[in-house]
């Protein structure tokens, strides 16, 4: 089947009532979360997971994508008109976006970041859909050995480009693979690390883990600093941009389309990343560039014109090879696991419904959440004024019920209740969750590629360095590591990455 | 010299962990690189993890200072004593009835105990409400329904924001609202398997 027909396959699949309504369900969550400060995709990704075992794996994933593009466009309307960033991603809309609020175009702001977003979208769409086919033939002459050394480096890079230190997010990567151990052994049936608890048999609970370190973390965490929300008090004005703002735009939205999409295919990158690159970029070459720091379109345009692309070119080591290229990615990978399918590359074949219809439906989602943010805008200002006090207790008692429905059982509500005291005290020793949970993911997958690619090469350890797939992968992660213990780099990465 | 406690503290953590795991897993066949047995991998990770926590360990000394958040004296003694408490009741559960004599439902009361003193101190009252919150839940759904297990939930999760436990009402009106709609999306929509309403015998 040609890509027209399979695409026409995805509408039909996207289109059904039902999974209509969780895309729409999905967006709509996604920018309320985008829109509220303190609730990251994440954790809401992570508390929402058990509600979607009761459904069709691809409605359960088309709705959990929805929220995290959802959340790209919802994180952009704090930024701009509270110079509140609901996401990380849209920390660098703040610098133009709530100049331009404060010039009196914040309508205008508005409209350049939700069109941005769209018009990314839409192109980011139309390269998963071409790439992914293609990157799936690719990825089908892959040995174990070539598996083993791509995830090593998918490892390596989400290290890397974590905040903070780069020798404790490997040290935060290898205790994830070290969790992701816990449970039987696949292939002789031993128990290991159990402690003889029977629901330690089928490994660490990944919905405990994942809610813990992010969802209930975060509640203690943002309790302990204090809430500072401004009222708003500029008024959002004509949403229409003038002749000038749409030439001034158009080029930016453009390198930033680009940007986003590379950035987010990169094991590592994602959303956050690709907005500071796009920002710096613009920054850069833009014709005005002179104008930036006093509201500059091409500020606002450029950054949120490739997170959004990044948000969704970041499914495609995902749908492709398995592989998840940052937290949310892990996230994806656990629901699908837990739906009882492998992601990897034989998923576009084995599931086309799901392969298709999610990339049909991320178009669709676009289209929602231009509605949803344009003409709906007011609404979502009205959300921000309800405060955290009354939104934590829901979301622990999301979290409860969740934890406990996974498998009916209070064990798995007592180890989010541990993860939420570990995740904590990572937090206060700046050790990063997220490369945890990637390792924690990737773990069993690398056991099994390192067993097999051993097997394979009779216990010779070289067959990593002969296969060519296999070598480049570790000369690329080898690069990047060394390339963090250059200081100017390393600076450049923090600069980016702290805005 | 200036010292990072937190790396410090991290380089420990991973070193700690990493020195357990090669402990345990005395228990299970290496076998040979070519045919790795169930120890092999976790030898492999837990020695690269002893390795990175004893660098974060020797980097600390050089790229500090980063203190630790400075503990109160209480919150320095009331940590041991929690974990003294919750473990007292935890051992001692069975004695309150049939019901503690689960395995679990004694370990979510030696939680609950634990949490709950450790309230007792400025610094850990956060951490102490919220995890409290979750205990209390499990160990009321079970025999207590879901609509009970909730309302102690919020009650407790509400100790920890000072706002709330000036104005009772409004975490009354919050809880009513919550209830219902957990109600209508768990029990109407997803059609959860759990009692609603306390169990009668």
């Amino acid at each position: 089947m040609d890509i027209i027909g399979n695409l026409a396959h995805g509408f039909a699949v996207a289109l059904s009532f039902q999974n209509l309504l969780f895309a729409l369900i999905g967006a709509l969550i996604g920018t309320a979360i985008g829109v509220l400060p303190g609730i990251g995709p994440v954790a809401t990704i992570s508390l929402l997971l058990p509600i979607t075992f009761g459904q069709p794996a691809t409605t359960a994933i088309i709705m959990l994508a929805g929220i995290y593009y959802g959340a790209q466009y919802g994180g952009s309307t704090t930024a701009i008109l509270l110079n509140l960033p609901g996401e990380i991603s849209s920390v660098v809309t703040t610098l133009e976006g709530y100049k331009m609020a404060r010039n009196g175009r914040a309508g205008a702001a508005l409209a350049t970041s939700a069109l941005a977003s769209f018009f990314a979208g839409t192109v980011a769409t139309i390269v998963v859909a071409g790439s992914g086919p293609l990157l799936t033939s690719v990825a089908l002459s892959f040995g174990p050995a070539d598996y083993f050394s791509l995830m090593l480096l998918g490892l390596i890079i989400s290290a890397v480009l974590a905040q903070g230190s780069v020798i404790k997010s490997i040290g935060m990567v290898v205790l994830g693979v070290a969790l992701g151990l816990v449970g039987t052994d696949v292939q002789t049936g031993q128990q290991r690390f159990t402690f003889g608890v029977p629901e330690l048999s089928d490994g660490i609970s990944f919905v405990a883990l994942a809610m813990g370190m992010f969802g209930i973390a975060e509640i203690i965490l943002n309790l302990e600093r204090p809430e500072a929300r401004s009222v708003l008090k500029t008024k959002v004005g004509s949403l229409w941009l003038t002749k000038e703002e749409w030439k001034r735009a158009t080029p930016s939205v453009l390198r930033g389309t680009l940007v986003g999409t590379v950035l987010g295919i990169l094991p590592g990158g994602g959303a956050a990343l690709s907005s500071f690159g796009s920002y710096m970029m613009e920054r850069k070459v833009s014709k005005n560039r002179h104008l930036f720091g006093t509201g500059a379109i091409e500020g606002v345009a450029g950054p949120e014109a490739a997170n959004n692309a990044a948000a969704q070119t970041s499914f495609i080591p995902l749908l492709t090879l398995g592989i998840p290229a940052n937290a949310v990615m892990a996230l994806m990978v656990g629901a699908l696991i837990i739906q009882g399918i492998q992601p990897g590359p034989r998923m576009v074949e084995a599931q086309p419904d799901l392969f298709w219809g999610l990339i049909a439906s991320m178009w669709i989602g676009n289209v929602m959440l231009l509605v949803i943010n344009l003409p709906m805008i007011g609404m979502w200002v009205k959300l921000l004024q309800v405060p955290y006090k009354f939104l934590y207790p829901a979301i622990l008692v999301f979290c409860s019920i969740g934890a406990y429905s996974v498998n009916n059982n209070v064990f798995d509500v007592y180890s989010t209740v541990l993860f939420a005291v570990f995740g904590y005290m990572c937090n206060k020793l700046k050790l990063e969750p997220a490369p945890l949970l990637i390792g924690f993911v990737l773990g069993p997958m690398m056991e099994e590629h390192l067993r097999r690619a051993m097997l394979l090469s009779r216990g010779d350890v070289m067959v990593f360095l002969e296969r060519p797939i296999s070598a480049s992968m570790l000369a690329i992660g080898a690069l990047a590591m060394a390339a963090m213990l250059l200081p100017n780099l390393r600076k450049g990465k923090e600069a980016a990455l702290t805005g | 010299m200036k010292i990072n406690a937190k790396d410090v503290a991290s380089g420990a953590l991973l070193i700690l962990i990493a020195a357990t795991g090669l402990w345990l897993n005395q228990d299970h066949n290496l076998g040979s690189a070519r045919r790795m047995g169930p120890g092999y991998m976790p030898m492999l990770v837990f020695y690269v993890q002893l390795a990175l926590g004893m660098i974060v360990l020797a980097m600390a000394f050089f790229n500090g200072p980063d203190p630790l958040e400075k503990w109160t004296k209480a919150d320095a003694t009331m940590l041991p004593v929690s974990i003294i408490a919750g473990t007292l009741a935890w051992y001692f559960a069975p004695v309150f009835g049939s019901f503690f004599e689960n395995t679990y439902n004694a370990l979510g009361l030696g939680m609950l105990v634990g949490f709950l003193v450790v309230c007792y101190s400025m610094g850990w009252r956060l951490l102490g409400f919220i995890c409290a919150a979750m205990c209390i839940f499990s160990l009321l759904l079970e025999k207590g329904g879901l609509m009970l297990a909730l309302a102690a939930t919020i009650g407790i999760s509400a100790l920890a924001e000072p706002e709330h436990r000036a104005r009772p009402l409004g975490v009354l009106g919050l809880t009513i609202f919550l209830l219902a709609m957990c109600w209508w999306i768990f029990i109407k929509q997803l059609d959860i398997r759990v009692a609603v309403w306390p169990l009668q015998y």
